[in-house]
Order: structure tokens, then C-alpha cells, then sequence
């Protein structure tokens, strides 16, 4: 493998550093199956996903974020048997569970807010790594 | 030569190797919440490729030793020394220290099992029944 070592990127008309691009990258995402006996689909910097019970995950890093100012981006939906605006499912933080650097709890609810497993769950997390 | 930070190795491992699915899951009970249902844990393909391969993934010790680095300070995870290659059985023992928490695997001093690695076709695929689940004693 060959390495390119440049400091900044320029377009033509505009420069930028290169940390600029890897900073900005997903340092970590998942796409998971969340129904039935869950698998990991594809991934980047995850070890294992846990199953906690229905419509509960842990993701789990491979390599820890520096602190908990990390911005998560979250996404669940179904994959049959749904048309748009008949389920509202979501996937999300809950709100009185604390962030760790080394994992990040998720939760998806239908629209009465019991939790329910969803087919295809996806996170991406941006931040700075330890 | 330098061997870098862990995720430019598993980045740079993610290019060049085919994810491996695990043929185990573990499944543990919290005894802190004896009341939840059994819990599974799913290795990442990716992360069973870059253990299966070696010279990717840090010691274990580094992780547990992390444990107690208080947020935000330096973490001896990302820098340490890679690890050679592991079985796959070894690279589960490795994702049980690392992922599942050590009341669970390391202090817990009751009678009941609590953790077992088992292969994945013996983890129920109904979730009709989800929340009976608990560990055959």
C-alpha cells in the first residue's frame, strides 16, 4: 500500500487542510439487522453490538471516542409492511442514559412509545477519537 | 516501524479483509438487573476479521486498564502495540473482557451461570418470548 502525505487539499479555488476531511469523517457507524437473532450488516470501528432485550442495543467501539462530545446519528426503519407515514419507529439515545467514549446505548419505540425491534437500525458517530 | 493508532488499522484492515460472521454469541445476565432478559452479544464481522488476522487489535489489558481513565484524559487503547493473530474462539474470550462489563465475567460470586458462549443456531430467532429468555442452569 502506498501512502499520499499532503498537509491541504485545494479545488482550484479553495484550500483545505487535510485533517479538515479526516475530522469530519464518521469515526465509527454500524448498519444492523435489529429483528429476530440480530447481525451486524457492515460496520466501521465496531467491536459487537448487544442485545440488551427487545428494541434495546449497546454498540460497542473498537476504538474509544477522546470524551462524550460526540454527535450520534441515528436511523431505524422497516423494511416490509409498512408504508410512509403508517408507523412512526424511531431509533434513538435514551434521554436519562449517560454517554460512554467506549460504547452508546440505543433504543427504538413505535409510536406509543413501547419499544419494539426494528429490521434495519444505522448509527454513525462523529467525534474525536482517544 | 511505527504501528500508528488503532483506527487507521482498522480502517486500513477494512480495505483488504472479508468480514468474518462468528458462528458464537454470548448471552449473559446482568446481576445487577436480574429481572431483564438474557442478553446477546454480536461480534462485529469486521472486528472478527482484524482478530482472526493479527497485528491489528491492542492487548486486552489496555482496554481494562482504560476502564478506569477518567473522560477525556489519554487512553492506552489506540497506541498500544498490536496483538498477533487470535482463533476465533480466543477472539471471543477477547470481545467478553472487552465488551461485557466485569460483574458480569470476572466478580460475580453467585451459584447461577450468568455467561455462556454458545453457537449462534441455539439463540432463539422468535422474539415472541423475548422478555422469558434466562440462561439454561
Amino acid at each position: 500500500m502506498s501512502t499520499l502525505e499532503v498537509s491541504n487539499l485545494n479545488d482550484g479555488t479553495t484550500t483545505v487542510a487535510t485533517t479538515f476531511v479526516t475530522n469530519g469523517s464518521a469515526k465509527a457507524w454500524v448498519n444492523w439487522t435489529g429483528t429476530g437473532t440480530v447481525a451486524i450488516k457492515d460496520s466501521l470501528n465496531t467491536s459487537s453490538i448487544t442485545d440488551d432485550g427487545t428494541g434495546i442495543y449497546t454498540i460497542n467501539y473498537s476504538s474509544s471516542f477522546a470524551n462524550i462530545g460526540y454527535a450520534l446519528s441515528l436511523a431505524g426503519k422497516e423494511t416490509s409492511g409498512s408504508t410512509h407515514g403508517s408507523n412512526v419507529d424511531r431509533l434513538f439515545h435514551p434521554s436519562r442514559v449517560p454517554y460512554e467514549t467506549g460504547l452508546t446505548k440505543v433504543t427504538s419505540v413505535n409510536l406509543t412509545g413501547a419499544t419494539r425491534d426494528l429490521e434495519d437500525c444505522t448509527s454513525a458517530t462523529h467525534g474525536d477519537l482517544a | 516501524m511505527t504501528h500508528g493508532h488503532l483506527w487507521d488499522r482498522l480502517a486500513e484492515a477494512k480495505t483488504r479483509l472479508d468480514p468474518v460472521q462468528s458462528k458464537y454469541r454470548v448471552l449473559f445476565e446482568d446481576p445487577a438487573t436480574p429481572d431483564e432478559p438474557a442478553k446477546v452479544l454480536v461480534p462485529d464481522p469486521n472486528f472478527m476479521a482484524a482478530a482472526l488476522e493479527g497485528d491489528i487489535l491492542p492487548p486486552i489489558e489496555t482496554y481494562q486498564r482504560d476502564r478506569s481513565v477518567p473522560d477525556g484524559q489519554p487512553k492506552e487503547h489506540p497506541y498500544a502495540e498490536p496483538i498477533g493473530a487470535m482463533t476465533e474462539e480466543e477472539a471471543i474470550e477477547y470481545l467478553v473482557q472487552k465488551d461485557i462489563d466485569p460483574s458480569v465475567w470476572r466478580d460475580y460470586q453467585g451459584n447461577r451461570t450468568i455467561l455462556k458462549i454458545v453457537p449462534v443456531e441455539m439463540v432463539p430467532s422468535d422474539r415472541s418470548f423475548r422478555n422469558a429468555w434466562r440462561i439454561v442452569q
